[in-house]
């Protein structure tokens, strides 16, 4: 596990320190729906509550409620 | 302010090369303008794509899982389904400040594991009473060889065999809702945006408060966002461990607390006739992200996140199947004694997360390419991955086709166990120190006073004199199983299982003209212990399946603003007709649209409760007389005490042409009622009273989607402030009508009532007639309209009757975006014909099909407010308050408290 979040953070840097400066004038493409980093959140919203009914690891966001899932 | 400046002169300079001459130049124009909404100030977040700031969006989703494999035995439950809603309102309250709120509403019914055992234990048992299996846990005699393996006996052979083969336990239950409404409020600066938020969500036995506050800071140039968040969630478990746990959950009628401790003990108590089973649990959590735009093409986003849980952590109704074998035992068949413990989990769980998300778009194919990583830990022993790769690709026309693929795995928690063995006996005989058995007395065991046997047999208190026995009545006293000698903590919840699950969907989105946006979504998702990552997780008996589908309509109340002012159609409110005055908010299809193309988007939410003493005709009556009246003859045992109804329904019209409206009106409902007891009652089987108990010691619940209308509304006159227009509609049988209970000791609790069921089951007609008139700022109004059952009955077996109404308002503008309504209506509706065609019990007058309708006259008081500018220019909010003024019911039924409507809508 170690390993894996070493990688990440690794990557992380390695991103950030290698990206290149992007101008206003050029971010038409990151402005598309598509690359919304949630593109579907009402339906993310639904299928997340079921994902967090169903398996362990729902916890650890920042948001609350979600009910007991005791289903 | 200098930044400002710096906006105004980017986009300017973005202006000045759109201006320059271009092949396609439109579709520049609008990748720029895209751009420049982008711009510090003017979007919300550069880092991240367009989301709208104002906007109302819906979801309906529905979850169904397939059967579980329990290994020939038939179960009668049918799977656990779903049905959810969503609802989701963002505006903007000034430039900088915004609200959005969210209203979340699951229903849930149908079956589920609640623990696991070896097949030979035949936790779902059937049995005579019942056709198909029911969870059955409870003191069932088990075999195990000496190497604890568990063993049964071949029915044909009549020899003793191993077999490991387990199997979940099902049980089911009555549909449950849980309701959950939450907000935000933010506010931005140019670099820097702060949030607080909160909500509650509510069910009958769980209960969630939560808030929050978050904040982003934009820097470099706003391609970097830095977001930290902060919540704490308090949640009170509250759930009602009754007569239907019997079954499986291990001595409910007392000693609860003895046997069955979950974190902490005494959490359990009698309250009214029910053992209530009581725990709290709080959680903060903390987040810490961050976005990073790479270059022109791919963004990334890297969070961490920390989660500290504290409390009761455990699922009240999920048991432990545990086996106790008395080691004295000699030869190689050991037997013992299985009973169902309820579930004991740590009351701290520190939870971390890692994510990883990257965005990168796809020249040539102006598609998008989504992968997430997610990393979880915790120190109940789990770590789970979970992988999720998405697709986004425009294909022209506004439609966009979105395939997704998703990996999780997980690894069981340490206290995970399918079922236990405990190496002692369940219960043994108490003796003292010489070795004499110890008597107690069975009306009161726990007394203090204790007794036994001499040399003759003679009962004998503890200072030898002999007593009475049939006074004192002796049973021995045993002594439970050591609660020590179990592990510290144990569930068998297959959530806490190894397992890995590998699900696919795609997503169709279409977005029309005007802001208004469709998705449809489906997705197959597949749960098996041998996925795990490393392949060792549980056993093939726990792999099952599920499905979702969901549907998502979004109104982009800023499309309008952003579109370049061009709708004139909505000056002075001519996008719809309400030349006529506003009507009230109960009146449906009170307008249509006015010219060709014109489309209107509308929610409506009605609330009607009834509550109080039961009306024969007009009259109240007592509890002696509907004994003895409001059965058909038939025993009558309960009344209803309060029933209540929310309806939300969406409104869809379009107008192909000027002269036709066509109208699309999905609906979601839910109902409550809770019974009482009728005074003077006669004696009950205990058959008859396991059900009464069943239906007064809970409210229950229905909730799903109704029934679906389909209308095409006709202007018939039109002309100098006086309008009629005409309307036939299609009602189809949406709403489900074979709603049940749960099952009660091991009964079949059969349909809910009538009037519990979400539809009507029959292919319904709705014609309707509408005049409207306005001079000045009076509006007036009156209109006809039934509902006429199109089939003899449903498929259950029974058909409402049918409706006719008429109702007359009058209204006046106060100003010019506000009016104020009167109105009367009459209703009256025929009763049920048949009855249902399955297993039904029938307690009370609500059970009898002549005890629905009457004949109904209201009051309404109304409220209509519209937006005649600004960015929400085109909305329109109404309530109304519907009084009864006299109610005169068929049979004996309840009196109407009231109704209240609110609708809101959005004209284009």
């Amino acid at each position: 596990m170690k390993a894996i979040q070493h990688a990440l953070l690794l990557a992380l840097c390695i991103c950030v320190s290698a990206c290149s400066p992007v101008a206003p004038w050029q971010r038409g493409k990151l402005a598309k729906p598509q690359m919304a980093l949630d593109p579907y959140p009402l339906q993310n919203t639904f299928t997340g509550h079921i994902y967090g009914s169903r398996e362990a690891a729902a916890g650890g966001s920042a948001a609350g409620g979600g009910g007991c899932g005791c289903y | 302010m200098p930044l400002a400046g710096a906006v105004v002169a980017v986009i300017k300079r973005l202006l000045a090369r759109a201006a320059r001459p271009k092949p396609a130049a439109s579709a520049s124009l609008q990748a720029l303008t895209a751009a420049a909404l982008l711009l510090p100030g003017l979007m919300p977040a550069p880092v991240q794509a367009a989301a709208s700031d104002e906007e109302v969006s819906f979801l309906y989703g529905y979850y169904e899982e397939g059967k579980r494999n329990l290994f020939g035995v038939n179960s009668r439950f049918d799977p656990i389904t779903v049905d959810s809603l969503l609802g989701s309102s963002k505006i903007k309250l000034s430039d900088r400040l915004k609200f959005a709120f969210n209203y979340t509403q699951d229903t849930w019914s149908g079956a589920t594991p609640i623990a696991t055992a070896p097949l030979s234990f035949g936790g779902n048992k059937e049995s005579g009473v019942l056709s198909g299996a029911t969870p059955y846990l409870q003191n069932n005699n088990v075999l195990f060889d000496r190497q604890l393996n568990p063993v049964r006996r071949d029915a044909l052979t009549g020899d003793y065999v191993k077999d490991t083969q387990l199997v979940h336990t099902l049980s089911s239950a009555s549909p449950e809702i849980r309701r959950q409404g939450d907000f935000k409020l933010s506010y931005e600066w140019d670099e820097v945006t702060l949030d607080a938020g909160g909500g509650i969500s509510i069910e009958n036995d769980y209960e969630s408060r939560f808030g929050n506050v978050g904040g982003r800071w934009d820097f470099n140039q706003k391609l970097t966002s830095l977001n930290l968040g902060l919540s704490y969630t308090n949640s009170d478990t509250q759930a009602i461990l009754d007569h239907d746990a019997t079954p499986y959950i291990f001595d409910v009628g007392r000693g609860f607390d003895t046997y069955n401790s979950s974190s902490d003990s005494g959490q359990i108590h009698k309250e009214n006739r029910n053992n209530v089973l009581r725990g709290n649990r709080q959680d903060w959590g903390t987040a810490l992200g961050l976005t990073q735009v790479l270059n022109e093409t791919a963004l990334l986003e890297a969070g961490i996140g920390y989660t500290r849980s504290t409390g009761y952590m455990a699922n009240p109704y999920k048991v432990v199947e545990t086996a106790f074998i008395n080691p004295e035992q000699t030869g190689e068949l050991l037997s013992g004694v299985s009973i169902g413990l309820l579930e004991k989990r740590p009351n701290e769980r520190n939870q971390w997360t890692e994510n990883l998300r990257y965005v990168q778009y796809i020249n040539g194919l102006d598609a998008a390419l989504h992968f997430d990583y997610r990393f979880f830990h915790d120190d109940w022993g789990i770590n789970a991955h979970t992988f999720q790769a998405d697709w986004v690709q425009p294909v022209g026309l506004g439609w966009t086709v979105t395939p997704k693929v998703r990996y999780y795995s997980q690894d069981a928690a340490d206290f995970y166990t399918p079922y236990m063995v405990s190496n002692q006996a369940l219960s043994r005989t108490a003796v003292d120190a010489s070795g004499r058995p110890i008597y107690v007395e069975a009306g009161n065991p726990d007394n203090g006073n204790v007794y036994f046997r001499d040399n003759h047999f003679n009962l004998i208190d503890a200072n030898g004199a002999v007593v009475n026995e049939i006074a004192v009545n002796p049973i021995n006293k045993t002594i439970p199983f050591d609660r020590k000698q179990l592990p510290g903590h144990y569930s068998s919840d297959h959530r806490l299982s190894g397992f890995g699950a590998l699900s696919g969907g795609l997503t169709i989105g279409k977005q029309f003209a005007k802001g208004v946006t469709f998705e449809a979504s489906a997705e197959y998702y597949t749960h098996a212990g041998s996925m795990q990552l490393g392949g060792s997780g549980e056993d093939a008996y726990a792999d099952y399946d599920f499905y979702t589908v969901n549907a998502v309509l979004k109104v982009d109340l800023s499309a309008l603003s952003f579109a370049g002012g061009d709708h004139s159609g909505h000056a002075g409110h001519g996008g719809h007709s309400h030349h006529g005055g506003h009507a009230p908010a109960g009146v449906m299809f009170d307008h249509t649209m006015d010219k060709a193309g014109g489309l209107m988007f509308g929610a409506r939410y009605m609330r009607s409760t009834q509550a109080g003493a039961i009306l024969q005709g007009s009259n109240k009556v007592s509890d002696h007389t509907i004994v003895q009246q409001g059965c058909n003859g038939e025993p009558c045992f309960t009344a209803p005490g309060s029933m209540n109804m929310n309806m939300v329904m969406l409104d869809l019209m379009y107008a192909p042409t000027d002269w036709l409206t066509l109208m699309l009106m999905p609906q979601f409902m839910d109902m409550d009622m809770a019974t009482r007891t009728l005074n003077g009652a006669p004696s009950a089987t205990f058959a008859q009273q396991s059900l009464i108990n069943h239906h007064t010691l809970h409210e229950h619940t229905t909730s799903g989607i109704g029934d679906t209308g389909v209308y095409a509304m006709v202007k018939l006159f039109d002309e100098a402030g006086h309008r009629v227009h005409g309307t036939l509609g299609i009602s189809a049988p949406t709403g489900d009508v074979d709603v049940k209970f749960r099952d009660t000791h091991r009964l079949d609790a059969g349909y809910q009532h009538y009037g519990m069921q979400l539809g009507s089951g029959t292919w319904d007609f709705k014609p309707s007639v509408t005049y409207t008139g306005k001079l000045d700022k009076y509006g007036w109004g009156a209109q006809i309209n039934g509902t006429v059952r199109m089939e003899r009955n449903n498929e259950t077996g029974f058909a409402f009757g049918d409706i006719f109404q008429s109702t007359a308002w009058g209204s006046y503008d106060l100003l010019n975006w506000l009016s104020t309504s009167v109105r009367g209506v009459y209703t009256v509706q025929g009763s049920i014909r048949d009855q249902y065609n399955g297993t039904f019990n029938k307690l009370g007058p609500m059970d009898y099909p002549g005890s629905y309708g009457g004949r109904y006259w209201d009051v309404g008081f109304g409220i209509n407010a519209f937006v005649p500018g600004g960015s929400l220019q085109g909305n329109s909010l109404s309530f109304e308050w519907l009084q009864p003024v006299s109610d005169d019911v068929n049979g004996y039924q309840l009196p109407r408290d009231g109704a209240l409507s609110a609708t809101w809508s959005y004209a284009f």
